[in-house]
C-alpha cells in the first residue's frame, strides 16, 4: 500500500514538478514538525546515573552526543573539546552548494549555537590521550580527568598527499581552509569536501560550463583516492551534478567527463553498482577505474594517476591457485576542471596515541563503538575504525548507541544487552537535479531500504528528501539529540 | 501551489517520518547467512599456512601479521579483503589477499569477519609487546 502511494506521487512529481518555494513550505516547516510530532524520534532514556563525560570533537557526531546526553541524564556534566567555530555545519550540503542549488551560508552553523544545556565547551585542540589515566590535554594546555570519553574528531583532507599542490597542511572541512585554497578553487582545480570549496566548487563549474558554452572542446575529471573517505558518493555526486548543469545550459556536447577512482567498483553493494554504471552509460559519462591520483600540474593543468592492474602470478600450493601480481604505471592526462576528492586520514595526534591504530582510525568493536584496548572510550562517525559508514546517515544511528552504552556503563550493566549499530549508512547519490538514488545499506553489503521501493531507483521524492527534509532533521533531529 | 500537490507533498512528508526516516523501520538486519566451518577450522585448513601458525606473518610468503592487533583492528581489514575495499571506489589495500579471499570463497571457505577476528585476537594477540614493536 505504502510502495503504490509512493510511486504514484512519485511519477506525479516527476511529471509537474513544484517550486522551490512550495517545496520549503512544506518540508522545510511543515516536515520537521511532522517529524517532532511524530513517533519517528526516539525515546530519550532517563538516568539519574553520574560519570565526567569529555566529548573530543562538536561536529554532528559529537554535539548530537552531547545533547543526547544532555536530555537523558539528571545530572549531566559533558565536556566538548572543540576550537572551531563551524564545526557543526551541515557537511552534507556541500555538494549541493558545489552544483549551485544551495548558497555556502546554509551550510553554516555555528558551533556555540548547538552546545546543550549541562555541557560545558572548550575552545581548544585535543592535543594528547593518557587513557590509562583517563586523562586528554589540550591545546591551551589543560589537563582534563574523564570518566568516559566519545571521540568523534571527525577527519582530516590530506591534499598534502598530492604531489604539485604545494600543499603542506592537512586541513578539516570547516576549518582554517587558507593552506587548501591557495591553490584548490581556482584554474579549474576544484573540491566540495571542504566549505570554502563547496562555494568555490560552483565558480569553477561555472566556468567550465561557459568554456563549452563557447564551443570549446573541454575536459572535466573526477577523482577518487585511495583511503577511506566521508560521503563515498560525493565524488560522483558532483560528476552528475556537472552532467546536468551542462546539459541546462545546451553544452554537454562540447565537454568529456571521465571519473578516474581508484578502486574497481562505483559502489560496494552490487546493485547500486550496476545502477550507477547504467546511469553513467546513459549520461555519457566515462569512467576508468584503478587510477589514483598521485600528482596535479595546476599550471599546465595536468594530473597524473597511478594506473594499477592486475595479473596472473605464480602457482600458490597453499591456496592451490594461481595467485596474483600487481603492476602499475604513471599517466599523465589534460584537464579543463578538476574535481578532486583528497586522500583522508585519522589526525595524528589521534592516530599516533594510545587510542590511535595502525591505520590511524580509533579502532572499536564495529557493533558497540567501544574502543578494543580501553573499555571507557568509544568512537563514532568519521574517526571511528570501523568497514564503512563516514557519513552523517551513519552518525545518526551511531550516537544513540554510544549513548546508550555510556549510560549503561555508569549504571553498572552490560552493554551487549543493548541495541547494537548495525552498520547503517546511507548514500543519497544525487544523479541530476531533481532526481536521487537513496542508496540504503549495513554490514550485509545488502540495500536495506527503509520503505518498501526499488532501492536502485532514480527518484524525485529523495531530491526532496536529500534538499529539504534532511537538513531540518539533522538540525531539529540530532542536534536535538533526539532522533 | 495546487491542492493536489499541497496534499501529496504532506503525505511524502508523512510517510517519510512514519515509515523510515525516523527510529523505526528496516534498522538493517539483513539475513543471517550460516557458516559451515568455524573460524577455527577454516584458520586450521588454510589461513595459518601462509599467516604462520602464530598469525606472525611468514616473510617466504610475504604475507602479514595477524597478531599485531585486537579484534576490531582485524575486522576493518578482514571486512576489507572479504568485500574488495570497504567504500564506494576507494579499492582495496589488501589485492593480492581480496583475490586469494574470492578462490577461498569459491572452495567453501566463508566465515564471519567479526568471528574470525575474535578468534585470531584470543588465540595469538601478542598484547603490548605489538606496540612496542
Amino acid at each position: 500500500m505504502i510502495k503504490e502511494g509512493m510511486e504514484l506521487i512519485d511519477a506525479h512529481f516527476k511529471n509537474e514538478g513544484i517550486s522551490r518555494r512550495d517545496a520549503m513550505k512544506i518540508f522545510g516547516v511543515g516536515g520537521t514538525a511532522t517529524l517532532m510530532a511524530s513517533g519517528a524520534t526516539s525515546e530519550v532514556r532517563a538516568s539519574s546515573a553520574t560519570g565526567k563525560i569529555v566529548i573530543v570533537g562538536g561536529g554532528l557526531a559529537g554535539m548530537s552526543t552531547a545533547a543526547r546526553f544532555s536530555n537523558s541524564l539528571d545530572n549531566p556534566d559533558i565536556t566538548v573539546i572543540e576550537p572551531g567555530d563551524l564545526a557543526t555545519s551541515y557537511q552534507p550540503g556541500q555538494t549541493l552548494v558545489g552544483g549551485g542549488i544551495w548558497e555556502k551560508e546554509a551550510l553554516m552553523y555555528k558551533t556555540e549555537d548547538f552546545v546543550p544545556d549541562g555541557t560545558t565547551i572548550i575552545k581548544e585542540k585535543a592535543v594528547e590521550f593518557d587513557p590509562e589515566n583517563n586523562t586528554v590535554k589540550t591545546s591551551g594546555g589543560k589537563t582534563i580527568k574523564y570518566d568516559y570519553l566519545v571521540v568523534a574528531a571527525g577527519l582530516k583532507l590530506a591534499f598534502n598527499k598530492i604531489e604539485g599542490l604545494e600543499i603542506s597542511e592537512t586541513i578539516t572541512s570547516t576549518g582554517d581552509h587558507t593552506p587548501v585554497s591557495k591553490v584548490i578553487g581556482k584554474n579549474g582545480l576544484a573540491s566540495i569536501y571542504f566549505q570554502q570549496g563547496s562555494e568555490d566548487t560552483w565558480k569553477e563549474m561555472q566556468k567550465f560550463i561557459a568554456e563549452a558554452k563557447s564551443g570549446k572542446k573541454v575536459k572535466g575529471i573526477f577523482t577518487h583516492p585511495n583511503t577511506p573517505i566521508k560521503c563515498g558518493g560525493a565524488p560522483k555526486k558532483i560528476m552528475y551534478l556537472t552532467d546536468a548543469r551542462l546539459r541546462e545550459a545546451g553544452a554537454r556536447d562540447n565537454a568529456e567527463l571521465m571519473f578516474y577512482p581508484n578502486g574497481s567498483k562505483m559502489f560496494g553493494v552490487k546493485e547500486y553498482h550496476n545502477a550507477i554504471e547504467k546511469q553513467f552509460g546513459e549520461r555519457n559519462m566515462k569512467w576508468n577505474y584503478r587510477h589514483n591520483l598521485i600528482a596535479v600540474d595546476p599550471k599546465g593543468k595536468t594530473a597524473t594517476f597511478n594506473r594499477h592492474w592486475k595479473q596472473k602470478g605464480a602457482w600458490d600450493e597453499d591456496l592451490e591457485e594461481y595467485g596474483i601480481e600487481l603492476k602499475s604505471k604513471e599517466i599523465t592526462v589534460p584537464y579543463d576542471f578538476m574535481h578532486i576528492t583528497p586522500p583522508m586520514v585519522a589526525a595524528e595526534e589521534i592516530a599516533s596515541s594510545p587510542i590511535g591504530s595502525m591505520k590511524g582510525w580509533v579502532p572499536v568493536d564495529k557493533e558497540t563503538l567501544q574502543h578494543v584496548k580501553f573499555k571507557n572510550v568509544f568512537a563514532l562517525g568519521d574517526i571511528a575504525g570501523i568497514p564503512m559508514g563516514k557519513t552523517g546517515g551513519s552518525a545518526r544511528k551511531q550516537y544513540k548507541v554510544v549513548v546508550d552504552n555510556v549510560i549503561t556503563m555508569m549504571e553498572g550493566g552490560d552493554i551487549n544487552n543493548n541495541h547494537k549499530y548495525a552498520g547503517y549508512t546511507v548514500c543519497p547519490l544525487v544523479t541530476s537535479i531533481g532526481t536521487v538514488m537513496l542508496a540504503e545499506f549495513n554490514w550485509t553489503k545488502k540495500p536495506t531500504p527503509m520503505v518498501p521501493l526499488d532501492p536502485t531507483q532514480e527518484r524525485w521524492i529523495w531530491w526532496l528528501l536529500k534538499v529539504y527534509l534532511l537538513k531540518p532533521m539533522t538540525q531539529y533531529g540530532m542536534l536535538s539529540g533526539r532522533a | 501551489m495546487n491542492k493536489t500537490n499541497l496534499i501529496l507533498m504532506v503525505a511524502v512528508a508523512a510517510m517519510f517520518t512514519f515509515s523510515g526516516c525516523g527510529q523505526s523501520g528496516n534498522d538493517g538486519g539483513g539475513e543471517a547467512i550460516t557458516y559451515k566451518l568455524t573460524p577455527k577450522q577454516v584458520w586450521e585448513q588454510k589461513c595459518h599456512k601462509c599467516h604462520g601458525d602464530k598469525a606472525e606473518g611468514l616473510t617466504e610468503k610475504k604475507t602479514p601479521a595477524m597478531n599485531d592487533r585486537q579484534a576490531g583492528e582485524l575486522e576493518l581489514d578482514l571486512f576489507d579483503v572479504k568485500n574488495e575495499g570497504t567504500n564506494q571506489s576507494s579499492g582495496t589495500d589488501h589485492e593480492k589477499m581480496a583475490h586469494n579471499m574470492q578462490k577461498l570463497l569459491e572452495k567453501g571457505f566463508n566465515y564471519d569477519p567479526t568471528a574470525m577476528a575474535k578468534f585470531i585476537e584470543k588465540n595469538f594477540y601478542i598484547g603490548n609487546k605489538a606496540e612496542k614493536k
